[in-house]
């Protein structure tokens, strides 16, 4: 395997695609390898190339969570985010952009199982070990989306920038389809340089766990407010990071046996996280 | 004398009748409560050389050419190996040998679990062995799996005999009953998740084998290997000098050894057998699930008349079914007991000892139903058990060594006294609760064991012992009573311990037996040569031996003489006083058990099904306490471990192929310190009399027991919701709260129809 260090964006992208990938903290990057899940026979390092830090609403893509989790300047929801996810030594190596690409935690896609997200015919969680699983948009592949920071900045409404086009975090991300199984909108050799934020009023983020600390969102909610208009995104509730349009659309989950559990708890932090700002 | 006796040997809770040589233990009891070294708070003697990473571990270990192994596992649950390839694994870069299921008794071609060993590659390096064990071309007929306990039972899938028990007239006892309670609890599998790794290090020299191992058992080690490698016991020499950790799960020596061993004779070269932690999560054993079904039925006084259960063990693929039923026939003074237990066989990883196995399990059934009955009768819970209390063994009519049990009771008062106040802080959807639960367990330890001691013109002692400290504090607690017997500074005691060819023959260090079979050996051997030392010096001082003792360094007399401890051993320039000591038997007709009680502070947060637990105090009767420090520390440890089991920690199983999803320490959850409640812990320190020279018992498992059922009854103070399975996850917080609404709309239902 090869690592390549570049030195501009250019030079990164032009070596990114045929079977090379980005590396930045490596937290998800290299476990995905190791286990066979992602192949790549060259590594670009992109730490010279993306932005890292924050000034005024830009964030660099390449700014670790444990820089955002102490920064007074950027919105509750976000800092919060970072601070309630992984761990400390997962937060010091981990960079914003790369927690927006991270895959599923699906234990069987994780194990490497057959499973239709991985190009195969059968979703295995469907009739199996679903506690983790989705409530919405999960009728192909019930997948929990992990990422905390994923959810704050949707309900952020942030935008990104990359090498080729800026956009907003939503449209990141798609639900796979039978054509095409990806789950975020990112071309192989395109990176994220930045993140734009807009400045809510008053935003939170609140998350359920398994466990106190370093545990995957069993559901988050982030929450923003904008003047009159209240902004409430969730995680771990479907394949992406999932906005909602109203509260009401809770009532419209479409859980499995075993994840009516999440709605219960995603009403309950809905109501909290407006009632908060 | 040495004397031969025939006696029952008890192991984390299973009995065998054995002959056994013991050793009249005739030394007078040291008085109650802290001495001068035991009983103390001491810092463990290895304590900096562990948080340096001086302290040698098995996984430490480098050995010059050591080879690395990577296992071959089964991913089927149930299949044949229809043909297997093992030639592109030894063509393979850097590989040394390759063995599969022709070559050793632990490698499967009829594999019964995911994760059951097919074959072993040695290379180099470990990424080697892996790159070479993954070119392995199995052909594999897969068959269908059995996975429910239940379904098990029905087609008579066990792993032993079902055991039956009935003590008086269970059915009779029913039907004079005013309150009857019934309920079906399911406990989850967790797995031990040692920091270090099942693993040895195996090496052959001349015409015999060294065996470095992770192990709680080093004797049963070299037992064993020797038997599998049909070689006198003496050349086997096992070694573990510190160790990362087992619970019950390194006992004996698994797949990885014999692996190990087979592929060190073919390569002439030491071998490392090591599992990965997903490894570790499949194939280093667990403790296994169960289903209780449960009865507990009263009269109206909270008179116990009948209790009775159906449980089933999913023992998994093999090992050995746990006594899940032993709290219920053992804590209350009932007479009529009936228990069935059905040891289920699966195609499931097997289980291993696990902290104290089944006693756990069994421990959150009984004592959540019995909430469950107090809440019936309207009775205090803590009330109710007192007016069960068992006097005796009701399971043969056995008088307790010692039952303190009470005075544990009388010392939770004042923290379950706060009932009130805790239910009072209750915010929003914050409700607090308290509930507690009582512990039974064995922890008496036995014969034999030995330890021999030394002491050097210096004045200095060694004790050596071939047992080992499975990280437990063994080392100080042993230093602290040579220390005390000799009446010399701990800091003049070393502790030798970790080798069978250097020492006698040890306990294993499971069923909280430790302590209790090793340390009345060493006050034996300590008190032996301390005998010798006033022998010396009578004949030195022309005094008489009687009048003479050793205290704080000096030899003393009766009449106020003092004279430094060297000033007689220094006579003897290279010369050593050698002590030897042997374990006493236990007490004959007597039932040796630890008894305890915790009280839990719960919070539930009932919109959310978060469960949070403030405080646990523990409270635990296991005789002499000889560490005050490292006790706790055994509280502590017990009771996290505890808080894994009951909120967090749960394998997860593909239902459909017994396959296990949960492999890594992030789908796998273990408690985070953040996870920690306040924590008190206190110890009735009152000695056994009836035990040994020290009337220790043990303290390792006992803390562990009565965790998940002290929160599931605070979660019913709280809530009113009963607990039903573990782990209390969200899912079954919020389910148990929903029922609880559903019963309480049926009760004013019908309280509005009357
Ligand atoms: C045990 C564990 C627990 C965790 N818990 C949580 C949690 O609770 N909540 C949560 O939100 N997250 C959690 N995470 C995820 C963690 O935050 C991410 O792994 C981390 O942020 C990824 O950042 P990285 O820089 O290490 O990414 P890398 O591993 O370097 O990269 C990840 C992916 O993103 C791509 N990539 C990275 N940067 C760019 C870029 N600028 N442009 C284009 N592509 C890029 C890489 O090519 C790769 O595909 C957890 C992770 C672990 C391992
Ligand atoms: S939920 Fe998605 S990732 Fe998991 S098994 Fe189903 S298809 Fe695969």
């Amino acid at each position: 395997m090869e690592l390549l260090r570049p030195s501009s964006p250019e030079e990164a992208t032009g070596a990114l695609g045929n079977g090379s990938r980005a590396l930045a903290g490596g937290t998800e990057l290299v476990p995905l390898i190791r286990d066979g899940l992602v192949k790549a026979d060259t590594l670009v390092e992109i730490r010279d190339v993306v932005p890292r830090g924050v000034t005024g609403t830009r964030i660099g893509a390449g700014t670790t969570l444990a820089e955002l989790e102490l920064d007074g300047e950027i919105p509750q929801a976000l800092r919060e985010a970072c601070a309630q996810a992984a761990s400390p030594q997962l937060r010091s190596m981990g960079t914003i952009g790369g927690n927006l690409l991270q895959a599923t935690r699906c234990w069987y896609w994780r194990l490497g199982f057959d499973c239709w997200l991985h190009g195969g015919e059968t979703c295995f969680a469907r009739d199996g070990a679903q506690r983790e699983h989705a409530v919405f948009g999960n009728d192909k592949c019930a997948s929990a989306h992990p990422s905390d920071i994923a959810a704050a900045l949707l309900a952020l409404g942030a935008t990104l920038r990359t090498t080729r086009r800026e956009f907003a975090v939503a449209e990141l991300y798609r639900l796979p389809t039978d054509d095409d199984r990806n789950v975020t909108t990112l071309a192989p050799d395109e990176l994220i340089l930045e993140i734009e934020l807009t400045t809510p009023d008053a935003s939170t983020y609140l998350k359920a766990m398994d466990r106190r600390k370093w545990s995957f969102p069993i559901v988050g909610v982030a929450a923003a407010r904008f003047g009159g208009e209240t902004r409430i995104a969730l995680a771990g509730v479907a394949p992406i990071p999932w906005l909602l349009d109203s509260v009401a659309i809770l009532d419209e989950a479409t859980p499995l046996p075993g994840t009516g559990y999440k709605v219960e708890i995603a009403r309950a932090l809905v109501r909290r996280a407006i009632e908060a700002i | 004398m040495a004397r031969l006796i025939r006696t029952e040997k008890e192991v984390e809770g299973r009995y065998e009748e054995v002959w056994i040589v013991v050793d009249e233990d005739a030394l007078d009891r040291w008085p109650a409560g802290p001495l001068t070294t035991v009983g103390q708070r001491v810092p463990r003697v290895d304590g900096l050389a562990r948080a340096r990473g001086q302290a040698l571990f098995t996984a430490d270990l480098q050995l010059p050419g050591m080879l690395h192994t990577a296992v071959l596992r089964s991913p089927y649950a149930r299949a044949r190996v229809i043909s297997i390839d093992l030639e592109p694994a030894r063509s393979a870069f850097g590989v040394r040998a390759v063995i599969g299921p022709a070559d050793l008794d632990q490698l499967t071609d009829e594999p019964g679990y995911v994760g059951h060993a097919v074959a072993a590659v040695a290379a180099d390096t470990f990424g080697q062995a892996q790159a070479a064990a993954e070119r392995i071309v199995v052909e594999w007929d897969v068959l269908e799996p059995l996975l429910d306990a239940d379904e098990a039972v029905r087609q008579e899938s066990f792993v032993s005999d079902v055991a039956n028990y009935e003590r008086g007239d269970f059915e009779r006892g029913l039907g004079g009953a005013d309150v009857v309670v019934e309920a079906e609890y399911r406990t989850q599998v967790v797995v031990h998740n040692s920091l270090e790794t099942h693993q040895a290090v195996c090496h052959w020299e001349d015409d015999g084998i060294t065996i470095y191992i992770s192990t709680q058992y080093i004797w049963g080690i070299r037992a064993s290997m020797a038997d599998h490698l049909g070689l006198p016991p003496d050349k086997v020499r096992v070694i573990c000098h510190a160790m990362g950790g087992g619970f019950g799960a390194k006992n004996s020596p698994g797949d990885y050894t014999p692996i190990a061993a087979e592929l060190a004779k073919r390569t002439a070269r030491p071998v490392r057998c090591a599992l990965t932690r997903r490894e570790e999560n499949v194939a280093a054993g667990n403790r296994n699930a169960t289903i209780q079904r449960l009865t507990a039925a009263a009269t109206t006084d909270g008179t116990l008349v009948a209790l009775g259960g159906d449980f089933v063990n999913a023992v998994g693929y093999s090992g050995w079914s746990a006594t899940t039923e032993g709290p219920m026939k053992m804590l209350y003074a009932c007479d009529n007991v009936r228990t069935t237990q059905y040891p289920a066989k699966l195609n499931l990883p097997p289980m291993a000892a696990f902290r104290a196995p089944g006693f756990v399990e069994g421990t959150f059934g009984l004592e959540c139903l019995l909430d469950e009955l107090a809440v019936k009768l309207g009775i205090d819970p803590l009330e109710l058990r007192r007016m069960n209390y068992a006097d005796s063994d009701r399971t043969d009519d056995r008088p307790f060594s010692s039952k303190n049990l009470a005075e544990c009771y009388r010392r939770a008062e004042p923290h379950w006294a706060k009932r009130d106040e805790v239910r009072a802080r209750s915010r929003g959807p914050w409700k607090h609760g308290i509930g507690l639960a009582s512990q039974i367990w064995y922890g008496g330890g036995g014969p034999p064991s030995y330890a021999w001691i030394r002491v050097g013109s210096d004045g200095r002692a060694q004790v050596v012992t071939a047992m080992q400290d499975i990280g437990t504090g063994t080392r100080t607690a042993m230093a602290q009573i040579a220390a005390e017997e000799l009446g010399i500074p701990l800091d003049h005691v070393q502790v030798s311990l970790g080798d069978s060819a250097r020492g006698p023959f040890a306990s294993i260090s499971a069923g909280s037996s430790t302590v209790p079979s090793m340390g009345p050996a060493v006050r034996s051997a300590a008190a032996d040569a301390k005998r010798q030392i006033i022998e010396i010096a009578a004949q030195r001082f022309h005094l008489e031996e009687r009048v003479l003792d050793l205290r704080d360094g000096q030899i003393v007399s009766t009449d106020g003489g003092s004279w430094p401890l060297t000033e007689v051993t220094g006579l003897l320039e290279s010369g050593q006083i050698l002590g030897q000591g042997a374990r006493g038997p236990n007490p004959a007709g007597m039932q040796v058990l630890t008894f305890g009680v915790q009280v839990a502070e719960v919070a539930v947060d009932v919109e959310t099904g978060e469960v949070r637990v403030d405080k646990i105090v523990a409270i635990h009767d296991v005789g002499r306490v000889i560490n005050a420090l490292g006790a706790e520390s055994q509280v502590e440890g017990g009771i996290i471990q505890g808080i894994g089991h009951t909120l967090s920690e749960e394998r997860i199983d593909d239902p459909a192929t017994g396959s296990i999803l949960s492999r890594t320490l992030d789908a796998y959850r273990m408690p985070t310190i953040a996870d920690v409640p306040e924590i008190v812990s206190e110890l009735v320190d009152i000695p056994d009399e009836h035990l040994t020279n020290l009337g220790s018992k043990g303290l390792g498992e006992p803390p562990i027991i009565p965790v998940a059922a002290a929160i599931a009854n605070a979660i019913r103070d709280a809530t009113g919701a009963e607990i039903r399975s573990l782990p209390i996850t969200r899912e079954e917080m919020l389910r148990a709260l929903r029922e609880a609404e559903a019963r309480e709309k049926e009760r004013r239902g019908a309280a509005a129809a009357v």
